[in-house]
Formats: C-alpha cells, sequence, structure tokens
C-alpha cells in the first residue's frame, strides 16, 4: 500500500516540464520573455520548446518555438496591430500576455490563437497564413472582448440581422468551409468562415473593421448593422476606443 | 621457521596515501553532506533596524532570514503576515514550492505543516482567516530578494502563503501583492531543498520559526 501511494505520488507531483516562474503565472511551459516594455502593458512571451496545454489529462493544446528570424519579423507585425489598443482598453477586457508560438493547434486543427480570459493571456500563431494574420491578432483579440462581456453581445439580437432562412453551424469547426478571403455577395457575411457561430461572425466583422478601418466600404445591409452593433457595444466598454 | 618481511619504501608510500584518500573521502563526505557550512547565519540581535516592528526572521534549516516588511506599500498583506507571524502560525509550514534559484513559496498552513503534510493539496490551503484584496504596486520593483503575498490566478485571493523570488522577475511586476524585501540571508533560502521538474516538493524543508523582532 506505502509502494501503491509512493508510486501514485511520483505521478502526481512530477511534471514533463522544469518550472519557472512565468509557468507560476500563467500556467504555460517553456516560455522566455519577449519584451514586457510595451507601452500599453501588453507582456510579449516566445516558446523557447513546444508545449502543450489543456484540461485535465487531455491535453489538446500543441504549439512550437520558431527560430529568432521568424520570431523577431512578426513580433514587429504582432506588435504594431496590439499597439492600436490603449492600456486602459486593454485592461477593461482583462488582457496582458501575448504568447509567440508557431503551428498553433487544438484538437490537431490549426487556428491562429487561442485566448484565455482566466489567465489574461492570448497565444497566437506568428505563422499563420501572412495574408490573414494581422487581421486574425485583432479576430483573436475580439474572442477576450466576447468572453468578457458576454451579456452585452446578445446573440439573439445578432441573429435578427441575418436572412431569415440562415442558420449557423454547430461549432467554429463544423463547417467545411473556412475561407478567410473576404465575400462581397450581399450574404451579410464578411468571410465563408463568419458563416461557422455567431462568435466568430462577431469576431470577423470586429477585425475588418479595426484592420482596414476606413478603407472598408460596405454596400451590404446587414453588415451595416453588424458594424454598428459591435461599434456601440465596444464604446459602451471603453467610451474612448478609437476605431 | 617463518623469516619477518620487511616493508618496503614504496609499500609504506601507498599505506599512507591509502590512510589519506580514507580521511579525506571520510571528511569530504561530511563537508558535502552539511549543506549550510558555508553559509552565514545572521544574527538579528546584532543589527540596527530603522524600523524594528517591521522587522520578521524566519529560521530556515540553514540561519536566519531577516525581512523588512513594507505596511506602506501593502497595508492589508502586512497586517495579515504579522497576524499569522505572530500566533506562530508559519512555525513548521513546508517550503513546498521551490524552483531552483527563481523562487521559494511557503504558507499553506492547512495541508502543508509538519505534522500534516498533504502533497496531494499542498499549495491549495487557507489559514482560516479568510481571503484578502489585492494591493497591487506598480512602482514596486520585483527584485531578488523580494517578498509577495502568493495567490490563484484570480486577484484577490491573497491569504496566508507567501514567496520570495532569488533572482529579478519584472514579470511579477503590477502582479502580486509585495510584502518586503529579505535584508540579510538570501542566501540560506538559496539551501532550501527543490528538486527539478517536481512542482511540489517531495520532503521538503521546513520554517523552524518565523517571529516579529519586536
Amino acid at each position: 500500500m506505502i509502494l501503491f501511494r509512493a508510486i501514485l505520488l511520483f505521478f502526481i507531483l512530477i511534471t514533463p516540464l522544469k518550472a519557472n516562474t512565468i509557468y507560476n503565472l500563467i500556467k504555460i511551459p517553456n516560455l522566455e520573455v519577449y519584451n514586457i516594455d510595451s507601452k500599453n502593458g501588453l507582456r510579449y512571451l516566445y516558446a523557447t520548446k513546444p508545449f502543450r496545454l489543456g484540461v485535465n489529462i487531455k491535453k489538446n493544446i500543441n504549439c512550437y518555438n520558431s527560430d529568432k528570424k521568424t520570431l523577431d519579423l512578426n513580433y514587429r507585425i504582432i506588435k504594431k496591430n496590439l499597439d492600436r489598443y490603449s492600456l486602459s482598453f486593454l485592461k477593461k477586457i482583462n488582457l496582458k500576455y501575448i504568447v509567440l508560438c508557431e503551428n498553433l493547434s487544438i484538437a490537431g486543427i490549426n487556428t491562429a490563437g487561442i485566448p484565455n480570459n482566466k489567465t489574461r493571456t492570448l497565444i497566437l500563431d506568428i505563422k499563420f497564413n501572412e495574408n490573414y494574420l494581422e487581421r486574425a491578432i485583432h479576430h483573436e483579440l475580439f474572442h477576450i472582448i466576447n468572453d468578457n462581456y458576454k451579456e452585452l453581445f446578445n446573440d439573439n439580437d445578432w441573429k435578427n440581422f441575418n436572412k431569415k432562412d440562415f442558420e449557423y453551424s454547430d461549432c467554429s469547426t463544423c463547417n467545411d468551409n473556412w475561407n478567410l478571403d473576404q465575400l462581397n455577395d450581399g450574404s451579410g457575411f464578411f468571410t465563408e468562415y463568419a458563416k461557422s457561430t455567431i462568435s466568430e461572425d462577431m469576431a470577423e466583422v470586429f477585425s475588418h473593421l479595426i484592420f482596414y478601418q476606413d478603407e472598408i466600404s460596405i454596400r451590404d445591409p446587414i453588415i451595416k448593422k453588424k458594424i454598428l452593433f459591435i461599434k456601440k457595444i465596444i464604446l459602451k466598454i471603453d467610451d474612448t476606443f478609437n476605431f | 621457521m617463518i623469516k619477518k618481511i620487511k616493508i618496503s619504501k614504496s609499500e609504506k608510500i601507498i599505506f599512507v596515501f591509502l590512510i589519506i584518500l580514507a580521511s579525506v573521502t571520510l571528511g569530504s563526505y561530511f563537508v558535502i553532506k552539511n549543506k549550510c557550512l558555508f553559509v552565514k547565519n545572521h544574527n538579528p540581535e546584532n543589527i540596527n533596524f530603522e524600523k524594528p516592528e517591521n522587522i520578521a526572521i524566519l529560521n530556515a534549516p540553514c540561519g536566519n532570514v531577516i525581512i523588512e516588511l513594507y505596511p506602506n506599500v501593502s497595508p492589508k498583506g502586512v497586517e495579515r503576515f504579522k497576524t499569522l507571524v505572530r500566533s506562530s502560525a508559519y512555525d513548521g509550514a513546508a517550503f513546498h514550492r521551490v524552483i531552483e534559484n527563481k523562487l521559494i513559496q511557503a504558507g499553506d498552513l492547512e495541508f502543508g505543516k509538519r505534522d500534516n503534510l498533504d502533497y496531494g493539496k499542498v499549495g491549495t490551503g487557507k489559514s482560516g482567516l479568510g481571503l484578502i484584496k489585492s494591493e497591487i504596486d506598480t512602482n514596486f520593483k520585483y527584485d531578488r530578494g523580494s517578498v509577495g503575498l502568493a495567490r490563484t490566478y484570480k486577484m484577490d485571493t491573497e491569504d496566508s502563503q507567501f514567496f520570495i523570488v532569488l533572482q529579478d522577475e519584472p514579470l511579477f511586476e503590477g502582479e502580486y501583492t509585495p510584502l518586503g524585501k529579505v535584508l540579510y540571508g538570501i542566501e540560506v533560502l538559496e539551501k532550501i531543498k527543490f528538486v527539478s521538474r517536481f512542482h511540489i516538493v517531495p520532503r521538503p524543508d521546513f520554517i523552524n520559526t518565523l517571529k516579529l523582532l519586536d
């Protein structure tokens, strides 16, 4: 019995990683500081080795470390985009840590980012499709906003913007078409991916709004309504937000 | 008749060499075993403090760690810490989380005491006095020897557990409630037992006593 308990304790206490103080803070192993002196208080960390995360024994989130050249290059792009958000706004949406790594996946499906509002962390795949990387940063950041202010983003109000016969999929990966190219077909959606779930649709509207700013010209009346909805709520969260 | 064999000079040298080798090996064993051998033990009675009422003395296996508390930075946190120190609550508490040359953590009064150590739960225990609010001071620099109150990933969950950083930790600034800084004896903390790849130390070292100077 004593031997059994000792073996059990060994497996409970041992970790497949060498713990550091960053792990203590955000529960992601194998990270080091990249830059913590940004004006808006964001702290950029990078993976020094691959890491796996997840709830309980199922660690189904994977990400890998990058070479320095890729890291330096993409850090500049990511920082330029995230610098658009002020310290006060980031505090309101509870985001502080940006984890930079590559080939990020969840349950084997590649993704641009994984937000975690409990640990105030956004993991970003710095090698995500370069055509969409910058917009995807804002898309993933929206999920942090959405998670923190769920009560403001009313799903039924949003659904009512769409054509009556339209139905979202059951999940963001249930639909086969994840295309991120901009649609101009009057369907009420920015991209095919936006048709997957309400949350992804909102994130696509937000990311287009932030990334294209004034360059965006919308004729689609449904998208116009969606943009107004998102703008109204973001200004409710922070009335100084600059679109 | 047995003829007496005379020991040669070279045999004598080898014999003396073996004796010396055995003595050095035996001596080294005791020197290496005593991890505290070269650690200076600071006696607070020989030191003058500006604010003796804010001095806490943590006695660990290798000696005293003298900590200055900062009630002006985090009044509630220091008040909680002093309350627990005065009741000797920390005596016999394990240094349950130790990251080599980076951080030591102790103060789980529910599952981390010498006579009631629960490896499955240590680090999650409470003091029974309730949680207190985080007192974040963005100007407080978490440099080597800084002492802070531990919490869960949520703010306002501080209780009795505290940590001391053994290297500068700028990432901790604005994250944890500062308690104070180690004035003397940080080398004592560097000798606290750790085990690589274990986030909780099996058979850990314990705080012998934690007292206030006044």
